[in-house]
């Protein structure tokens, strides 16, 4: 019962990571209409970061910071290429946010060497219900419920959030009232790179960060936003939660090598579930 | 390629350097060519794919994996190698059909993800399981040839491979010039309008989807016999975005394009390789250059030269510019709305 | 108070508006008449500036609000915050002075605007618009799958404005007898080119156009 527990906890831990990149991913789909193939490049970014700037010397927090800042400025970069330029279609950018990330790669490279990399977390852990728990695990969980609760804050109450989900809602509309749709994309661009930059943060402790386990991480985050269709930010939370949890299970009762399929293959069946579903769901928001 | 003229132009100088060139490379030049060879004839699916079908596939590699475990199977278990190069394609094209016919419900980015998990999916699983012979690969495949015949030197190769690069290329011909692939134009622009013009959307998408892949197959298929063993890692994430590279930088939907676009990478990477392996370069050099120059150039075709080079280059830019700039009210999906 | 010269807009080679000059002075209440796909729409989006024109000019002075055909609300979002957007350019966000000209915003404020009537979705439409304190208003399709009695609501607030408060108004009309039931003048556009332009009351003389628009009693 006690492992149930540890794995359950490390699960939501991981699945905490998976969903701040998801929140990037569904936030710059909402507001542009692309996906953004680079987002797990921005947890590599943050997370690469920050274990330069802990083994410089700087303190915790600072480093965070500064890291998950380079991230959101990395983002507002791929945003510059992929949505900048006027008539690029959501597919264009879908291809030149995939070459941002391989670009990324050779800076990464230059900049870092091509080894994985860590940096120092939470040291220690606690014993919950006689389960032992990393408290770097819990830092994660309860990071993940602080950024959600501002995400949903941002969105829902401020006026610029709502300019946003505006753009979401209806693009054409939003150009009505007068709103620059693209400066708002270029924002919703920065948020991502923050959100895959605190992921970064959060998980280089706990597992080892090389250039391309963007890789594995866009994979994973888009896995989980796509249950939620790339709008619906509390449903892709739901499913980065089923799928970290899942994938933790699978690895520790034995079957770690399949889980990577096991994840793939999940988001292959709700997307084709999906599409079916799609053409009535289509016809009715026209 | 919907003008001849050009092509038979151009087609027949080049074929004749085509055929020319095996006999005065020498090995290492040789390999080069069989490589660029392999990758234009993986790039001319891909090209038709994103240009006809107006799908992005980010798991082409792994059709060219399955063509090359196919015919490597086939051969290490007896079968004479004609019957394993034949079946690389068929098999290929057999699973496209199979996992094509739920996946290509999905359109764009879906479909782009859909296919880079196939390929995940797929490389992890020949890592894993016995018969494809683990991490390690399979290993001692006989060389190819027919009856008593055996293909020794890398020139037969070579002509293996521009041989099947032809084949490639004049049935994509004929598919493209075919009434059908003229419809198929219309797909690329707006599936919506072709559907209500009574065209099967469907089948045409699965067909073009099975035809890259049997073109990867074949690929596979010789390189497999050309190298010698086949591995996990002979088919990263990275081969399959190279192919998108070629097909974006040649020219969507051009079959000549496919050939110049893989031509155009693989010999600028072939000459940033010789740079990077000058003594003084760091060791990392090779690395960073070539991610560097895929992710430039595909950034750079596809915002500032959208047709491709080769269109580009022919000058015949007008009609496809008006094809892809799109009026306001189109499709809801788009940030082309918001751009206007 | 807006002047179009020889205004020419095209999406890729199709060509939407022909040589349009027109032009309306402040204070007027003016009709654009035009079956389905005659350029209406385009020339509304031009004059918004979210279409660019390929030739000719469009001048408008003060600002510019415009009322989209098929209202273009924010469904996810409340009608307050619809409204609050539409204070966008303005920078004043709140729609207190809306409410106290349609006080039925006021009760429906808190509502999601994609599960409104059509008839309350036009009304946040005309009150987002208003929000930008606008100078000119262009209403694309006022009466467009609305019932009469809600539309004639809806006209008496816009002549009310347009009476009271100076508010030129550019009324897109496939309803003709409504259009010149509350405008001066007309033009009439068809296949993207002007065909006839005047009083509304020679206009409704005129045979042509009579026939083509008020004939067949399209309400």
């Amino acid at each position: 019962m006690s492992a149930f527990l540890g794995y359950l906890l490390n699960g939501l831990a991981v699945g905490c990571a998976i969903a701040l990149i998801a929140s990037g991913l569904v936030a710059v789909h909402r507001v542009t209409g692309v996906v953004n193939f680079a987002q797990g490049t921005f947890a590599v970014v943050a997370g690469l970061c920050v274990s330069s700037l802990l083994g410089l010397g700087l303190p915790h927090g600072l480093s965070e910071v500064a890291a998950v800042l380079v991230a959101a400025l990395a983002g507002l970069l791929t945003g510059l290429a992929a949505i900048g330029r006027p008539g690029t279609t959501p597919l264009s950018s879908l291809i030149v946010t995939l070459g941002v990330g391989v670009l990324a790669y050779a800076v990464e490279i230059v900049l870092w060497g091509d080894q994985p990399r860590s940096a120092p977390g939470l040291a220690g852990s606690v014993t919950v219900a006689g389960a032992r728990i990393q408290t770097q695990h819990l830092l994660v969980i309860a990071v993940t419920a602080v950024t959600f609760v501002l995400l949903a804050l941002f969105f829902g109450r401020t006026y610029l959030g709502k300019a946003l989900t505006a753009c979401a809602s209806n693009p054409y509309a939003a150009r009505v009232v007068g709103l620059d749709v693209r400066r708002l994309g270029l924002l919703a661009f920065a948020l991502g790179g923050l959100l895959g930059g605190i992921a970064g943060v959060l998980v280089t402790p706990l597992r080892p960060i090389s250039f391309d386990t963007d890789v594995t991480l866009i994979v994973n985050g888009f896995a989980a936003a796509v249950f939620g269709g790339l709008t619906r930010p509390v449903v892709a939370l739901a499913g980065a939660l089923l799928l970290g949890v899942a994938e933790t299970m699978a690895a520790g009762y034995g079957y770690g090598a399949h889980q990577l399929e096991v994840a793939l293959g999940l988001m292959l069946v709700v997307m084709i579930v999906r599409a079916g579903r799609r053409s009535t769901i289509h016809q009715e928001a026209v | 390629m919907s003008r001849p003229p050009v092509g038979t132009l151009i087609g027949l100088p080049v074929a004749a350097v085509t055929l020319a060139l095996p006999a005065v490379l020498d090995d290492s030049a040789l390999a080069v060519y069989i490589l660029l060879g392999l990758a234009a004839m993986v790039t001319v699916g891909v090209s038709l794919l994103m240009g006809y079908a107006g799908q992005v596939s980010l798991g082409q590699g792994a059709f060219y994996a399955i063509g090359a475990y196919t015919a490597a199977l086939l051969s290490l278990g007896g079968v004479p190698p004609p019957v394993g190069l034949v079946a690389a394609p068929v098999v290929a094209a057999v699973f496209a059909v199979v996992i094509g016919t739920p996946l290509l419900r999905l359109r764009g980015h879906h479909l782009a993800f859909a296919t880079l998990a196939m390929q995940l999916i797929l490389l992890s699983l020949a890592g894993q399981l016995d018969f494809t012979g683990g991490d390690i690969g399979l290993q001692a495949i006989p060389q190819f040839g027919v009856g008593s015949f055996e293909m020794g030197g890398a020139a037969a190769y070579a002509y293996l491979t521009w041989g099947g690069l032809a084949l490639v290329m004049l049935v994509t011909h004929n598919v493209i010039t075919s009434r059908p692939g003229r419809a198929l134009r219309a797909l690329a622009t707006s599936e919506t309008a072709a559907a209500s013009s009574g065209i099967p959307v469907g089948r045409y998408k699965l067909t073009v989807f099975a035809l890259s892949a049997a073109f990867a197959g074949l690929a596979g298929g010789i390189y497999c016999f050309y190298t010698g063993y086949v591995a996990p890692g002979s088919f990263p994430v990275l081969i399959s975005i190279q192919y998108i590279v070629m097909a974006v930088v040649g020219g969507l939907g051009t079959i000549w394009g496919a050939v110049v676009g893989a031509t155009a990478i693989t010999l600028l990477l072939q000459g940033l390789n010789t740079l990077a392996t000058v003594p003084g370069m760091p060791t990392y050099a090779p690395s960073v250059l070539s991610y560097a120059v895929y992710a430039l150039v595909l950034i750079v075709v596809v915002l500032f030269l959208p047709q491709g080079l080769l269109p580009a280059v022919t000058g015949r830019l007008a009609a496809r510019r008006d094809r892809t700039r799109q009026p306001l009210t189109e499709e809801r999906d788009g940030s082309a709305a918001e751009s206007r | 108070m807006i002047d179009v010269t020889g205004l020419v807009v095209s999406y890729g080679s199709a060509t939407a508006l022909d040589h349009v000059t027109l032009s309306i002075r402040p204070g007027e209440m003016v009709a654009l008449l035009g079956p389905n796909g005659a350029g209406k729409s385009t020339l509304a989006n031009t004059l918004a500036g979210l279409l660019t024109p390929a030739s000719g000019t469009v001048t408008v002075h003060g600002r510019l609000a415009l009322i989209p055909e098929g209202r273009q609300l924010f469904p996810d979002l409340s009608v307050a915050d619809n409204l609050a957007l539409g204070g966008w350019r303005s920078g004043q966000r709140d729609p207190a002075p809306v409410y106290t000209l349609l006080p039925r915003l006021a009760e429906l404020a808190p509502r999601r605007a994609g599960v409104l009537s059509g008839g309350e979705q036009q009304m946040v439409a005309f009150g987002r618009a208003l929000m930008s304190h606008p100078d000119v208003l262009v209403v694309d399709e006022l009466s467009l799958g609305l019932a009469p009695n809600v539309t004639s609501g809806l006209a008496r607030h816009l002549v009310e404005l347009n009476r009271e408060r100076g508010l030129t108004v550019l009324l897109i009309e496939q309803n003709a007898r409504l259009a010149f039931e509350l405008c001066e003048r007309a033009y009439v556009l068809e296949s993207g080119r002007l065909v006839a332009e005047g009083d509304c009351a020679d206009l409704a003389g005129d045979p042509r156009v009579a026939g083509a628009y008020l004939g067949g009693a399209i309400t």
